[in-house]
């Protein structure tokens, strides 16, 4: 009988972990490209999450016999143990990926914000023509939330003063950064509060 | 748990301690847009002086096609000192640069005294205030050396409004004429004229002298003409044929090609000791010297690979360097004044165009679109090349920049206009 009742367990342990296996990997696919990050519903991802690792959600899953000799429920606690174990492993992983998409997220807006401002500097910058020489400025921006442009300052001129004047006129073209409205605060702040926008006069920098 | 810190460290730490940085490599296509106010003039004095020369200094300026003007009619004011400027009237019509000046006086010899300045309206700064005083016959000199001085303050680079260019035109089958004007064409000059045919001038780097090969006398022969004086004289006793003579930077020597026996080699001949010192001894043809500007070291053209190529020999270690790898013909190779690009005729496919290349890398980079172009020569100041091209069977003169922003031709002259050669800037 006793033997019944441990092969039953046994099963039921397994079964318990397939269950548990098929129920993570029914989540949306989590180990996801960049393409593949804008296509999910990022709350609804958050719920999942929540319910997933929510202490009162009913763990239904695991099921305890009441009579159980002390063997056995020695070994249905290793087993139990060995699961949670597991669990925890896969419960680890799912906040990895998740803070995974969540910054993949933050680079996507991290990077769009950046091309277009990127495009705005260029479409106002003259740059003086400079063949043979190669030159960097670097300029450090500082804006208020509402994207109005605060300050810059030109931190590492370049060697060539007319280069460093062209970038000057340009900053001075510039009063305000719209762009930062469409981002999170939060990123705003990490991000976009302050800037370095560094002027080449080639691509290829010797 | 361990991952997770790990995760979280790399977003704290590259929130403290990175900043973002954006890049800007491309630069806008717009030119800048200068107001050329007209100059005002204090009371009793012409207003025509004040008119002419801000309309000499504006063609200056936009002569290469590298700035946008104001239309007058556009302006909201005419001021002419910095107490009647007020930058929001040039702010809002979307004015880079404003240059504003006066006639302030004329003295009983005719001299003007002018004063002007020039505006960042961006940067609400006064970049330039200058005064200069020329005589009132001199009206297009004084416009000039405003003109190079705001170039200079705006480009960063070296104003060539008062450079001269040298050309041979050929205006019918048996007339060649060397000339020399100012690089807006003006003041014509014809230095020789000659049935026979004349190519490849060169300034000596004092604008005082011409180095060019004449046929006069049946053979190639170089000549050195005085400009001052017109005085000639051919080099004597090298080979059977001399050509393509072009003055080392410090006007003491020429490198030039020399064929002893029907062999072109590249040679440097001493101006005064009229001594011949051989660069090169190959059986290819070695042709077309040009210097470095540190004088150190020559680019020529040779086919000893089989097709004409560009090569550098330094002219002490006489140690040789391949420096064109690109199609089947690169030739009349020059040096930017920097000295760490060339420029030289590219062929491709039947079209001939001008190309340039930096000595530290390995491609090249097309500039012009027409098909026949030859003889490129550059501004002093390197920004702009003047080359001869052909629209059918009329050679005229083409110009671009080298931002590639401005392409422009030169005023037509009567007859084929060949072999451009770019005056040094005048001391």
């Amino acid at each position: 009988m006793n033997k019944a009742l441990t092969s039953l367990n046994t099963f039921f342990l397994v079964l318990l972990f397939l269950s548990l296996i098929f129920s993570i990997f029914s989540i949306p696919k989590l180990n996801i490209d960049k393409t593949q990050s804008i296509r999910v519903n990022f709350y609804e991802l958050i719920q999942e999450e929540d319910i997933l690792f929510d202490s009162s959600f009913p763990k239904t899953t695991v099921k305890k016999e009441t009579k159980k000799t002390s063997a056995t429920d020695e070994k249905i606690k290793a087993a139990e143990a060995a699961i949670v174990s597991k669990f925890k492993i896969n419960k680890l992983d799912i906040k990895n990926e998740i803070s995974k998409i969540k910054l993949s997220k933050e680079r996507e807006d991290i990077l769009r914000v950046s091309a277009i401002i990127q495009a705005r500097i260029s479409s106002i910058w003259i740059k003086p023509n400079s063949l043979s020489e190669s030159l960097i400025a670097k300029v450090s921006i500082n804006l208020a939330p509402s994207g109005e442009l605060l300050n810059f300052d030109l931190i590492e001129p370049s060697i060539n003063s007319s280069f460093n004047n062209s970038i000057l006129t340009a900053m001075n073209k510039m009063t305000f950064f719209e762009e930062v409205l469409s981002l999170d605060r939060k990123l705003f702040e990490q991000n976009f509060r302050n800037f370095n926008l560094v002027f080449k006069s080639s691509g290829e920098i010797e | 748990m361990i991952r997770f810190l790990f995760v979280a460290l790399i977003l704290v730490s590259n929130s403290i301690f990175s900043i973002l940085e954006i890049e800007i490599l491309k630069g806008s296509d717009n030119l800048s847009k200068i107001a050329f106010v007209p100059f005002g003039v204090d009371d009793g004095i012409e207003e025509s002086y004040g008119r002419q020369i801000s309309r000499n200094i504006e063609k200056n300026m936009l002569l290469f096609g590298e700035f946008e003007n104001l239309p007058k009619s556009e302006m909201l004011s005419y001021p002419s000192s910095g107490n009647d400027f007020y930058y929001r009237d040039w702010k809002v019509l979307g004015v880079d640069y404003s240059v504003i000046g006066k006639v302030n006086s004329v003295n009983s010899l005719g001299n003007l005294n002018i004063s002007y300045s020039l505006f960042n309206i961006n940067r609400r700064i006064k970049l330039l205030e200058g005064e200069i005083v020329g005589s009132e016959d001199n009206i297009e000199g004084i416009s000039k050396i405003i003109s190079n001085r705001i170039y200079e303050e705006i480009t960063g680079l070296k104003g060539i409004f008062d450079t001269k260019l040298a050309y041979v035109i050929n205006s019918d089958a048996d007339t060649y004429q060397m000339c020399i004007s100012d690089i807006d064409g003006k003041n014509e000059q014809i230095l020789f004229s000659s049935k026979a045919p004349i190519m490849s001038p060169d300034w000596s780097p004092d604008r005082k002298k011409m180095a060019y090969v004449s046929f006069e006398n049946g053979l190639a022969e170089i000549f050195i003409q005085d400009l001052q004086s017109g005085e000639r004289n051919s080099i004597q006793a090298l080979g059977m044929t001399n050509s393509a003579p072009v003055w080392s930077p410090d006007g003491k020597s020429l490198a030039l090609v020399v064929s002893f026996s029907g062999n072109p080699d590249i040679f440097l001949y001493s101006i005064n000791s009229k001594r011949l010192i051989r660069l090169t001894n190959h059986y290819g043809i070695d042709t077309e010297p040009s210097w470095s500007p540190d004088s150190k070291k020559i680019i020529f053209t040779s086919d000893r690979s089989g097709s004409p190529q560009l090569y550098e020999i330094n002219t002490q270690s006489k140690r040789k360097k391949r420096l064109t790898r690109d199609g089947n013909y690169n030739a009349r190779g020059r040096y930017f004044p920097d000295g760490k690009s060339i420029f030289f005729v590219h062929g491709n496919n039947g079209n001939f165009q001008i190309a340039t290349k930096k000595l530290s890398s390995r491609y090249i980079e097309t500039l012009t679109s027409t098909s026949l172009d030859e003889s490129p020569t550059i501004s002093p100041n390197g920004n702009i090349i003047i080359y001869a091209t052909k629209d059918g069977s009329n050679g005229y003169l083409g110009g671009i920049t080298l931002d590639g922003k401005s392409r422009f031709s030169l005023p037509v002259k009567n007859g084929s206009v060949r072999e451009p050669a770019w005056s040094p800037l005048l001391n």
